[in-house]
Parts: structure tokens; sequence; C-alpha cells
């Protein structure tokens, strides 16, 4: 008998673990009177708190749908999905922010919102959703992707740096990019002959920005060309290889590492690396918690300020670059019209402006629509938040996402792998060539992908 | 011997190995061939394949002779195994030799030594980021003693085993010094082998009048061939794989500037970021042929240093 204690021990062990799993997926399950929508995203910890709250309100909102959100942070999201589609048992729903939506929806591999929902109602929420937020979603003329938060760049600038090197209070706004270039020298510091402190240093991720802000295009829709060779696009590149020249490639490259990823008190701006930087809409909350711990340790806060980036609307300069996350209702999902409710719900459409309101509070998040924006609770809330409400302002200009175009991902690789080389590298290079060749490579590689019909063009033939 | 009962006895055998022989085929076989087979066609996981011949061939061939996409991830990956495998199996034999001394607290040492290997890869990936920083890294803080030019590690496209940027570590010199630190597994099975290693053989060296390095020459290292040759496979097959740290270091993109791009990572980009699942299994395809390519190089050159108890094979 002794002998078949552990034997005894181990299968009550198994036992308990079994009935444990058991009651996870009863208390997971979805009441018997609702369509289960099954939404897969990535977002976790404070946001992933967020999230859940969405999906409680609006399960609590609904006598027919019951959204059961699935969270999966990590890298091999893209790859489950595909795993799941191919294997005729997508998600609902899924949010994304990466630029694939061209690519997937020309592969069939989505719905657009014309094929789930009425299209009276697809029309309202076009109107309903901000230019900016619009343009992240619109292929071939169909909304295939909604914009659930927008993810606006602009300058933040350390007010107490820039008013000290300048002796002088700081602008509003730049008025061009060499008003940049000179606040940015003053504020750039070396000590002992090493570098300490720098004003601004382009970001090779953000030719995407700067390009359309020098008035630059990547891609011109009415050709369906690939556009990298624009004389203005160079133009701002070598405006941001000007800063190479100036501070170093070991500098530059020094000074990145890490940046856009450092969390809170380590973030560049805040630990005063640098005076300026081009940053999204999260970092307010980092600066205010900052701010917030002076106070409370007696100490008068370091004032911040924020920047749009200098164009000129003369010379077609977009005010800035924009992307976002993205709802993508994958093709062949059992319950499209139910994830088509929930993205109502969560763009605040059809009377769910105040729910929109409070999700864009509690995560500090850019309302996709004008008429969230303007409800009072959320107006209050700019009120409060000074900084923030900088950026809500931007989301209603002229910004432009990365090309809506089939290979985007590789686009937008190609282009910052080049303006890595240019910014990290002191060896001469040739960059107007080096952007025609990108520029001849990726027309091949479009041309070579929709060579082959879309998947609406097959369906029509099928027709 | 009833005849159901030969039957059964016939069966038995497949029916015990019949979950690996699934797990073979359904894991193993099938990919192995469906790869092959998508390795023709231009595929993007969501419409069903095309045939194009040796298209996807002629591109890594072209991309291979231009140095471009997979020609840049195959130079990288070369340098990185190049420059890894050989560090890594000569520390991790001068540690299983240090570690086999009879000193106090041997125990505590080996323990020590071995630990990193048992660090998850995303774990060591982030604390060799920080510690690798090029402004406020511990590494270099030790080097600004000797560089004037403190060097950029994973910001820096230089490689340090070139005639180009000697001494100037890159983001592949970063991958390499990581790979050292997870040495530990190998150097495991090298402590294994040399106390397998016949007592006698030293004895008689004694005897001779043998030092400590001609023991070592002579003994040891001719004893610890085989291990040698097996981890030397191993090593290059798990540099060609090596996937986690380079995504995390890389941000998932071989930045800076694809130097950090080795093959498995394009692979990845290819089949899941840029859905050419055909491109992509022509890559794996091309992998596996010089990975086998070096492997029978390897095993030719075995007959000269490869020592079985006394024996060159």
């Amino acid at each position: 008998m002794p002998r078949r204690i552990p034997t005894i021990l181990f299968l009550l062990f198994a036992l308990a673990i079994a009935v444990w799993g058991t009651t996870i997926s009863l208390t997971s399950e979805t009441p018997e009177d609702r369509e289960e929508v099954v939404f897969w995203h990535f977002w976790s910890g404070p946001d992933g708190a967020i999230v859940d709250d969405v999906v409680r309100r609006f399960n609590e909102s609904q006598s027919n749908y019951f959204v059961r959100a699935v969270s999966m942070p990590g890298n091999n999201f893209d790859m489950k999905l595909f795993l799941a589609i191919t294997g005729g048992d997508p998600p609902d729903l899924i949010n994304q922010d990466d630029p694939i939506v061209a690519d997937w929806a020309f592969r069939g591999a989505l719905y657009s919102m014309e094929e789930i929902a009425p299209s009276e109602e697809v029309e309202r929420l076009r109107e309903w959703l901000l230019p900016s937020a619009r343009s992240l979603g619109e292929y071939d003329g169909k909304l295939y992707a909604v914009c659930n938060g927008l993810d606006i760049r602009a300058l933040y600038f350390n007010q107490d740096l820039v008013e000290s090197a300048l002796q002088s209070p700081a602008p509003k706004s730049l008025e061009s990019y060499h008003q940049l270039d000179q606040i940015a020298r003053a504020c750039t510091k070396y000590t002992d002959g090493e570098l300490t402190q720098i004003g601004y240093l382009p970001d090779p991720r953000r030719l995407w920005a700067w390009g359309p802000a020098f008035g630059g295009d990547f891609y011109d829709e009415a050709t369906s060309e690939i556009t990298t060779d624009d004389p203005r696009i160079l133009n701002a590149l070598e405006w941001m290889v000007s800063y190479r020249r100036e501070l170093g490639a070991n500098n530059v490259a020094t000074y990145r590492q890490n940046d856009q990823s450092l969390p809170n008190k380590m973030f560049p701006l805040l630990a005063e690396r640098y005076a300026i930087i081009l940053d999204g809409q999260w970092r307010v909350r980092d600066i205010e918690a900052a701010q917030q711990q002076s106070r409370e340790r007696g100490q008068q806060p370091t004032r911040y300020g924020v920047w749009p980036l200098p164009h000129d609307p003369q010379q077609n300069g977009k005010a800035g670059w924009v992307n976002g996350n993205v709802f993508l209702v994958p093709r062949h999902a059992e319950n499209a019209s139910g994830a088509w409710e929930f993205i109502k719900f969560w763009t605040g459409m059809d009377g769910h402006q105040s729910q929109a309101a409070t999700t864009c509070m509690a995560g500090g998040w850019i309302p996709v629509s004008q008429q969230v924006s303007e409800s009072p609770e959320f107006q209050q809330y700019l009120q409060d938040h000074p900084l923030f409400a900088r950026f809500v302002e931007f989301s209603q200009t002229e910004q432009v996402p990365t090309p809506i175009i089939p290979a985007a991902a590789r686009y937008y690789r190609e282009v910052n792998n080049l303006v890595q080389r240019a910014m990290y590298s002191d060896e001469p290079m040739d960059l107007n060539a080096e952007l025609v060749s990108i520029d001849k490579a990726m027309q091949d590689h479009l041309d070579r992908i929709t060579s082959r019909p879309s998947f609406d063009e097959e369906s029509k033939r099928h027709d | 011997m009833s005849v159901r009962s030969g039957k059964l006895h016939r069966f038995a055998p497949w029916l015990f190995i019949s979950p690996w022989l699934l797990g073979l085929l359904g894991l193993f076989a099938y990919p192995f061939v469906a790869s092959l087979i998508w390795s023709f066609t231009e595929y993007d996981l969501l419409t069903a394949p095309r045939y194009v011949g040796t298209d996807n061939y002629q591109r890594v061939a072209d991309e291979i002779l231009r140095g471009e996409g997979f020609g840049k991830a195959l130079w990288n990956t070369f340098y990185y195994a190049a420059v890894s495998v050989p560090l890594s199996t000569i520390l991790a034999i001068l540690l299983a030799v240090m570690l086999n001394w009879k000193v106090r607290g041997q125990a505590v040492f080996r323990t020590l030594f071995y630990l990193p290997s048992m660090v998850p890869m995303v774990a060591s990936s982030i604390l060799w980021l920080w510690l690798l920083d090029p402004r406020d890294g511990m590494v270099n803080g030790v080097l600004a003693m000797f560089y004037d030019v403190p060097p950029l590690w994973f910001q820096g496209m230089q490689e340090a085993f070139s005639l180009e940027s000697p001494f100037q570590f890159g983001s592949k010199d970063g991958l390499t010094l990581m790979s050292l630190w997870g040495v530990g597994n190998f150097m495991l099975i090298y402590l294994a082998a040399i106390g397998d290693v016949d007592q006698s053989l030293y004895q008689a060296a004694d005897l001779e009048g043998a030092g400590i390095w001609q023991k070592f020459r002579h003994i040891t290292l001719p004893m610890l061939s085989p291990i040698i040759f097996f981890n030397i496979i191993l090593g290059i097959i798990q540099s060609v794989q090596a996937f986690t740290q380079i995504y995390i270091v890389s941000e998932g993109t071989g930045q800076p500037a694809e130097s950090s791009l080795l093959i498995s990572l394009q692979l990845f980009l290819s089949a899941f970021r840029d859905l050419e699942m055909g491109y992509a299994s022509a890559i794996a395809w091309v992998l596996f042929v010089i990975l086998a390519l070096a492997t029978w190089g390897l095993f030719r050159t075995s007959r000269n240093w490869v020592h079985y108890r006394g024996v060159r094979m």
C-alpha cells in the first residue's frame, strides 16, 4: 500500500488540475442566448485591462452578442492567424498595427466592411471617422480596416532646456525645419569634447514622416507607382543625414540605441538625453507622471511642449505621418455581424460616443472621430491634459499613412534600412541612386504581386 | 500460436511506435515534402499555390550574386557561424578543462558557469541589450579604457573580424558574445567527456615526463575529438537556426540596416511578413543543401583529426 501512495497522490493532483481547468472553461463560456464574437488582440498589461473593460461594457450593453477577447501578446500573432484562416476557424475580429491591410485584402484574407454590414451603415462609419483614421483602412475603394486608435507623432520638447538655450520663450510652432535645426544646434551640448546632450536627432524610421512633411509622396495612387525617387523625399533624407554629418555616425548610432523602447523615466526626453524628440501621444503619460513626481518631491516640474512637424502646405507639405491600431474581420469569420456591432461600439458610432470617450480617456488614446473628441467628458479630459490635447488637434490635420498597397511591410523595411545605412555610417553614399534603386526594386515587386488577379477579381470572374 | 495472435504479433510493434511514427510523418515528413513543392510555387499562405518553376531559386541565386536580401543574410549567417562556433568550442573546452581541476568549490564553479545556459533566451537578450548599450552599457564602460570610440554593438554595422573594421564590434559580434555566454551546454558535454578519458593514458604520460600542455595536446584533445566534432556540427546548425535573440535585439527587422539579418529571420520575414512562402521555402532548401554540404565537408576532414579510442576514422 505505501508504494501506491505517490501514485494516488499524483492521480489526485491530476484530477484537481482537470477540475480546475473545467471550471475555467465553464466560467468563460458565452451565455446561451448570445452569439459569441471571438476577438484576438495583442494588448496585455494595463492596456489589456482597458480592452477587457471595453469588452465588459459592450457585453453589458448587448442582448445579441457576447465578445470573448483573447489576448495574444508576442510576435507570432500573424502566424497564428494564418493557421486559423487556413484551418478554417478564424476569429471573428482581430486587432493589428502593421501596414498589412492591402496585402491581406488583396489576397482575400479579409472581409471588407461593405461585405459584412449594410452599405448605409458603412457609409456613415466612413463619415464618422477622421480622414486620417479612414485613410488607414481604405484599399481599392473599400473599407477593409477600421481604425480604433490613432498614433500621431509630433515633436516633444523640453521647454526649460529650449528656452535656456535660446534665451527667449519657446515658439508655439516651428516655421520651418531650418528653425528646428537652429534650436537643435543651440540645445546640443558637449562636455570635455564629448557629446552629452543632443538637441534633436532624426529617427531613421521616420523618413515616412519627414518625407510627406517635405511635400514628398511615397506612392502615387493615380498611376499605381512607387515614388521613392520623389525629389522631395530625397530632400527630406538629405536633411536627416545632415544631422549625421554634424554629429558623426558614431554619436548618432550611440544615441539611437533603445531610444523608442525606453520606458518611463528612461525616456530620452525625460533623461535630458535629447531636448527635442519625435514620438507619439503615449509619451504624455510618462511626462505627466514625471511632472507629478517632481511636485510630490516639492520641486518645480520641468515644462514640456509639443510642436507639429514643420511643413509648408504651399509646397504640398503634409502635417505628418499616421499609423494606428485597426480592426480587421478575417474572411470566413463565423460572426462578422457581431464583430461589426463591436466595431461600432468601440468607435462610438450610433450613440456610443460616451463609451468611446471613456475608452480613449482610460488608455490615453486618440479618438478616431471628431464627435467623440467633442463629447463633453472628453473635452474636460483634454483641459486636464493639455499636451495630449495637442495630439488630438494634430489628428485632425493632414496625416498620411504608409502607402496602403500590397508589400507595404517590405517597402517600410527597405526604406528604413536605407536611412539606417545613411545615418549610422560615415561612408559616402549616393542617396538619390539608393532611393531610385529602392523605387525600382519595390515597383518590380509590386508589379509581380499585382500581376496575379486579386481575390476580388477572381471572385468576380467566378460569379 | 493461433492465426489471430500471430497477426497481433506482427502489428504490435507498429502499434507501439505509431505515436512517434505519426509525429514523424505529420510534423517532419509532410512539411519536408510540402516545403520542397512550395519552393517551386508562388504561395502566400492564404490562396492556393501557383507553380512558377525555378523562379524562387533564380531569385535566391540573383540575390546571392548581388549581395542583397538572401545574399546579405547568407553572409551574416556565415560570419556569425564562422566566429561563434570556433570561439564557443575553444571557450567550452577551456572551461571544461579548468572546471575539471580538483579545487575547492568545484561544484559551485561548475554551477556558476552552467547557470547562464538556463536563463531564458528572451531574458538574456534583454540583459545583453543593456550590457552592450554603446553609451551606458557596462561592457563599453570597461572598453572605454582601450577605445577612443567605443564599439556600437547592436547599433553598429561593423564586423570586428573583417579587414574593413577590425576590432570594431557590431551587431553580429554582439550576438556572438551572447552565444559565448550560453556556452554552458557544450561545456557540460566536454566535462563529461573529460571525466571519461582513460586515466591510465595520463599515468603513462606522467611516467614519460609529459607536462600539462603535452597531456592536453596529445591526450585530452584527441580523446575529446569525437565530442568536438559532434559539437561543431551542432554549433553550426544552432547558429544557422538562431532566431529568438536576433528577433529581440533587432526588433524583428535585422537592424541596423540588415546587419543582423540572419537566414532564419530572413526566412520568417519572407514567409509571415511578406507572405512569400514559396520564396521562403526555396531559402530553406538552399540552406538545407548548404548545411548538408558543410556537414559532409566536416565528415571528410574528420578522418584527419577525429580519434575514436585511439583509432583515426
